[in-house]
């Protein structure tokens, strides 16, 4: 392939799988990362990441009450053979959330329909490679907070199926939704990305040397430019970055144009920490339901599918399953939008490859600059 | 070691507390202090220390430094 940038980032390496540009998609539910956004970036070189939270509202919402598991399974197979086709040859991966109550049957089928990667956070992942059926090629990385978490799964991987995580994303306190960090924690200096980093590669080495192969760590929450970028990768030492903030802000990103419209008017005032139903806190755009939640105002439901494992449902003041998907759908002052701790920047609506070729370019700017030194 | 020393010996290491913390009684999220990747890591602990396997449902069901005793010496005999 020709180069149209001015440098060659360091491709993405993850088992056989090679992505020329070092950018993960992270994976936005719900519904904001489907099989549009995913291979969109899938095209550009990059890991696109198919969300797979409810999925199966998009399979119609007749059939998805009726019968939301199979609904899901159908909806998260339909949605990486729509992601294949619209991408040939591209890297497609699924995040599934541990927290999901079909957590395990989404994982079998992801990988049965031929997903390239999952990505499992929102839990320990500690028994994911048994959920991957005989003879699948499906990468599998959890998504930590710590280098502990990090730590836990690799032992027990390591431990009872012989295998290590094909790669670590560690995702620190800027990102958006939910957070794996205690609320007094969010803000702390030992949580910071910058020093969880160094800490996942050191906890990952030992298994590295065990397993005789690389364990990439990878760098979620609070990315924005290819500077960004340059930082992780060649002062750090992570293998590439996830990314989902700015993914949000591009045409091909799956969620209503209002939605993407509420990260350009967002101002850094609006970020605000929520309380999730789910039990963990979570980064959104605090808009008129926020408001209201926070005033006290309850949004009587009713559940009718147990979507989450660690959801509170009846204590909570409102769904959020409900809230989120009015929020992809445009009608805001029904739901809200998560977003990462960044999202303030957001200023325009480009296209994928736009944003790919502008984080590149800012990444060999700040290669040449290094390379050149401190000028006179 | 008998199992009951081993088993509060694991605790007491694995949650950094003395071992006289270790009651009966004490329950590991509310007195010893535990956060949720502490309890994977004690089950682990006992898992690799006993040879035994302890499911995710199971491992749910343990609260207490006396619901593990109860649980390994049922299955430890």
């Amino acid at each position: 392939m020709e180069s149209k940038w001015s440098c060659e980032p360091p491709a993405l390496k993850i088992g056989d799988l090679v992505a020329r540009v070092p950018i993960v998609q992270g994976g936005m539910g719900v519904g904001i990362s489907l099989a549009g956004l995913a291979s969109a970036v899938a095209r550009a070189g990059g890991i696109g990441v198919i969300s797979a939270a409810l999925v199966g509202i998009y399979e119609g919402e007749a059939y998805f009450f009726k019968n939301p598991t199979e609904a899901n399974i159908q909806g998260i197979k339909r949605q990486i053979a729509l992601a294949k086709k619209k991408a040939p040859g591209g890297i497609i991966g699924v995040n599934i959330m541990v927290a999901l109550t079909d957590f395990e049957p989404l994982c079998r089928a992801a990988c049965e329909a031929g997903a390239d990667i999952l990505f499992c956070g929102a839990g320990l992942p500690l028994n994911l490679p048994e959920l991957r059926p005989e003879g699948a090629n499906t990468k599998l990385v959890p998504i930590v907070s710590s280098p502990r978490a990090a730590q836990l799964v690799a032992k027990r991987w390591w431990s009872k199926y012989q295998y290590v995580p094909d790669a670590v994303v560690v995702e620190g306190p800027k990102a958006g939704g939910h957070l794996g960090f205690a609320p007094d924690k969010i803000e702390a200096e030992e949580s910071r990305l910058e020093v969880l980093v160094p800490q996942v590669l050191e906890a990952m080495k030992p298994f590295e040397d065990k397993a005789g192969k690389p364990i990439p760590v990878i760098p979620a929450g609070g990315i924005y430019t290819g500077r960004d970028i340059y930082y992780y990768i060649n002062k750090l030492g992570a293998a590439g970055v996830q990314m989902a903030t700015r993914f949000v802000a591009t045409h091909e990103c799956d969620a209503a144009p209002a939605f993407k419209e509420a990260f350009v008017k967002a101002t850094k005032e609006d970020l605000t920490i929520i309380k999730s139903p789910v039990g963990l806190p979570g980064r959104a755009i605090r808009g008129t339901f926020i408001k209201e939640v926070e005033a006290g105002k309850k949004k009587p439901y009713k559940c009718i599918y147990h979507c989450l494992k660690t959801c509170d449902y009846r204590k909570s003041p409102y769904c959020i399953a409900a809230a989120l998907i009015n929020a992809q759908r445009g009608r805001l002052e029904a739901g809200f939008v998560f977003a990462g701790a960044n999202a303030w920047r957001v200023d325009k609506i480009v296209s994928v490859q736009e944003l790919i070729d502008e984080l590149i370019e800012e990444y060999c700017q700040a290669l040449k600059e290094d390379q050149e030194g401190p000028r006179a | 070691m008998s199992v009951e020393e081993k088993v509060i010996k694991i605790i007491a290491e694995k949650l950094n507390v003395s071992e006289d913390q270790v009651k009966p009684e004490a329950s590991f999220v509310d007195d010893l202090g535990a956060d949720s990747l502490d309890l994977v890591e004690l089950v682990m602990a006992m898992e690799e220390e006993f040879g035994m396997e302890i499911s995710d449902e199971e491992a749910e069901k343990l609260r207490t430094v006396k619901d593990v005793l109860d649980y390994i010496k049922e299955r430890v005999k």
